[in-house]
């Protein structure tokens, strides 16, 4: 058994395999969980047998996005603030055989993107959505998001947050998904298996992720910088769907659930127009 | 079984000091460019080769290869 | 192209751009409903399933523009078609569309504005706005108008292929009038028809440069698509040449060299223009458009009534056709640009090509009616007093 500290040029092997070596190390603050997602996706990706050639990376604008953007080894699309979906849906409808993974963000999907976001998961488009939910937008330096706690304390709501959150996974349930699901970006083989199931399935996979911004959300909201304290605020507020079965709706208050809400595969645009096109061939 | 910490992509999170279960883990006073205090390996023997602080660094910065030479993927 | 609906027609200059679309091998539109550009929508909607291609009817104006640069990205000739409120609300897409070197075509039938004016009635208000409208400047941009329903077709397949060939979004700057006037349109054999298809590298990945940042006017350029091997990056930020982004002046700088200068510096390849009478000119009208034929017919009243009047009608209207209009201020009097605004558009860019050889006239109106060729006579005359 050995172990040692190296200099790179060394990487992770799945770093080696599925990402651009030359973009490590990743925008990332210390102790962000999107690296975490990113693992597990590309865990995913290799128990699937996909590769860079047949799957796409779309991603937005913000921390969620900047990641991924450029550091999977394909085709990477990078696309303007919330406008994943309908770049997605162009990308899918032209080439519906290629596999693709979207990156978003609370403020990406919910906020300016949430027109599209819908759409998306009313058309159930055959593509997967990992939005990460860090509950603010980090990227431009702290400002309430759609995801933010009421009375949470922001750049642009330095007196207290006073307007509700969105609960995402509800809306993709309402919208028509095929599969919606909710994990922390530690609930490594749950969210693994989620995003593989989202590869697989006909529809739209939604599956949001909740994970640490020390830098921004625990500063501001949390008043620490510390990412272990911030990823602690997150575990004492989710409940797997199991556990609250038993719990009363008292209890369940200011509680964040967690688990696979919605698994009903169905046939999408894609495969409906695939359908029209072909009946049009036979008349 | 090796446990390679890529110094220069640790960003001195604390993940695998605080998450490892068997406690492999400790701060060093070693600083990379960066300017991170990098984790070290205190405690070898005591890994189970769980493989949790592969996933939990979310810099890809520690690799965990298994007895039998294939890296550990959760 | 297989599809193209080959005859003699008597069509809208909507199904005109329809029917262009389609020859020109567009196989992906999206849109959303808007007067007056409707009818390009409904009717790609029954034609583009007929030819196996992709029509979607988008959530709203942004999602259409942006899903056509996504269907660009996935190889696919693409179009998106507004007016109006509708193009403002797609000049953030456009801008995505510039910086990537997306090849796809936007059409924008002007209405009279601003904000929805009368939805169902011509204006030229738009001028300015494809050129200029995309925030961020650093770009140069190619618009084509057509006055009449051929052009229509004509000219849309024109904006197909200088889009694989500058890889960059074109303007088709149409307007109600010539949208929806209904006249005839002749459709030659697809073997009639020069089409130009995208370019695909010839080197492979690790030798191929995405975006030739270092040559600011290179044309014909591959444009490799998603699932092709190439690995491409496209971005909304400033980005090197493999497309990594990047907050350097040097790359900034490169990057917005080449997007102004790759039309720039192949103006001579984008200069069109109609001349009429202008040998022995006095006087010159400038129109496109919709102001285009009542302008050509007040200047051949003119010359019926012994005036040496003369008419210059840019098609390409972006780049604007500089050294032409000069030539023709060099020996008039004057210019009179009769348009449908108030602001005066295209007249500030004639009088800015003038230099000053000419006195430079407006004859504008809010839109709504095209101007009667008796209008723009008694303009002429009244000027000439």
């Amino acid at each position: 058994m050995t172990a040692m500290a190296k200099e790179t040029p060394l990487v992770h092997p799945l770093v080696n395999q599925y990402l651009r070596p030359e973009r490590m190390p990743h925008l990332a603050c210390p102790g962000c969980g999107i690296g975490q997602v990113v693992h597990c996706t590309l865990n995913a990706v290799a128990e699937l047998g996909l590769t860079p050639l047949n799957t796409v990376w779309v991603q937005g604008v913000g921390c969620s996005s900047r990641l991924s953007y450029a550091l999977w080894k394909g085709d990477s699309i990078d696309a303007h603030h919330g406008r994943i979906f309908a770049v997605a849906t162009g990308l899918k409808m032209c080439r519906p055989e290629l596999n693709y993974i979207l990156f978003t963000g609370d403020g990406d999907c919910a906020s300016i993107g949430g027109n599209h976001f819908i759409h998306a998961c009313r058309r159930n488009l055959d593509v997967v959505a990992i939005m990460f939910n860090n509950g603010i937008y980090g990227m431009t330096g702290g400002q309430v998001a759609p995801t933010t706690p009421l009375g949470a304390s922001t750049t642009t709501t330095p007196h207290g947050n006073f307007e509700a959150p969105f609960d995402l996974c509800k809306v993709a349930e309402a919208a028509g998904a095929s599969y919606v699901a909710r994990w922390r970006a530690i609930d490594f083989k749950p969210l693994t298996h989620s995003i593989k199931k989202g590869i697989r399935i006909k529809g739209l996979a939604f599956i949001e992720v909740l994970l640490p911004c020390a830098t921004n959300f625990g500063r501001y909201v949390l008043k620490t910088g510390d990412p272990g304290k911030v990823q602690k605020w997150i575990n004492d507020r989710v409940v797997t769907l199991k556990k609250a079965e038993s719990m009363s709706p008292e209890e369940l208050k200011d509680k964040v659930l967690i688990g696979e809400f919605v698994d009903r595969e169905q046939p999408g645009v894609v495969e409906n127009y695939q359908s029209l096109l072909k009946r049009l061939k036979e008349v | 079984m090796e446990i390679t910490i890529i110094k220069d992509h640790c960003k001195g999170c604390g993940y695998c000091i605080e998450y490892c279960p068997k406690k492999v883990y400790g701060k060093s006073k070693s600083m990379n460019k960066k300017g991170y205090l990098v984790p070290e390996v205190i405690d070898l023997e005591n890994c189970s080769e769980c493989g949790l602080c592969d996933m939990y660094c979310p810099e890809f910065a520690i690799i965990l290869e298994k007895e039998e030479g294939k890296h550990e993927r959760n | 192209m297989k599809g193209t609906k080959t005859g003699t027609f008597f069509v809208q200059g909507d199904e005109a751009i329809a029917e262009g679309a389609i020859a020109a091998g567009c196989r992906y539109f999206a849109g959303y409903p808007i007067t007056p550009a409707q009818e390009i929508a409904e009717i790609l909607a029954q034609r583009m399933p007929e030819v196996g291609g992709v029509c979607m009817q988008m959530e709203d104006e942004l999602a259409s523009i942006h899903s056509v640069g996504g269907a660009s990205c996935a190889g696919f000739k693409a179009m998106t078609a507004s007016s109006g409120p509708g193009i403002s609300l797609k000049l953030e897409g456009l801008g995505w569309g510039i910086k990537n070197e997306l090849p796809y075509v936007v059409v924008d039938i002007q209405r009279a504005g601003p904000s929805n004016g009368v939805a169902t009635s011509v204006a030229q208000g738009d001028f300015y706005t494809v050129r200029y409208g995309s925030a961020g400047g650093n770009y140069a941009l190619i618009a084509l108008s057509p006055k009449s329903v051929q052009e229509a077709f004509d000219l849309t397949i024109e904006c197909f292929n200088l889009a694989e060939i500058f890889r960059c979004p074109v303007f088709l700057l149409c307007d109600e009038t010539v949208g929806h006037t209904r006249e005839k349109l002749v459709i030659p054999d697809p073997s009639k028809i020069k089409i130009v298809e995208r370019k695909k590298p010839t080197v492979p990945p690790e030798q191929f440069v995405l975006y030739p940042l270092d040559d600011d006017s290179v044309i014909n350029y591959p444009f490799p698509s998603v699932g092709e091997g190439y690995s491409i990056c496209v971005s909304p930020y400033t980005h090197t040449s493999k497309g990594y982004p990047s907050t350097e002046k040097v790359d900034q700088d490169k990057m917005a060299r080449r997007l102004t200068n790759k039309i720039m510096k192949n103006v001579d390849k984008l200069t069109r223009v109609e001349k009429k009478y202008l040998e022995d000119a006095e006087v010159a009208v400038i129109a496109y458009g919709a102001s285009a034929r009542p302008a050509l017919a007040a200047v051949e009243t003119a010359r019926g009534n012994g005036l040496k009047v003369g008419f210059l009608r840019p098609i390409i209207v972006w780049p604007f056709p500089d050294e032409e209009i000069y030539r023709v201020a060099e020996r008039v009097n004057f210019i009179l640009v009769p348009e449908l605004n108030t602001d005066g558009q295209m007249v500030r860019e004639v009088a800015r090509a003038a230099k000053g050889k000419a006195e430079v006239y407006h004859l504008g109106s809010g839109g709504v009616e095209t101007h009667l060729p008796d209008e723009i006579w008694r303009e002429i005359r009244r000027l000439k007093k």
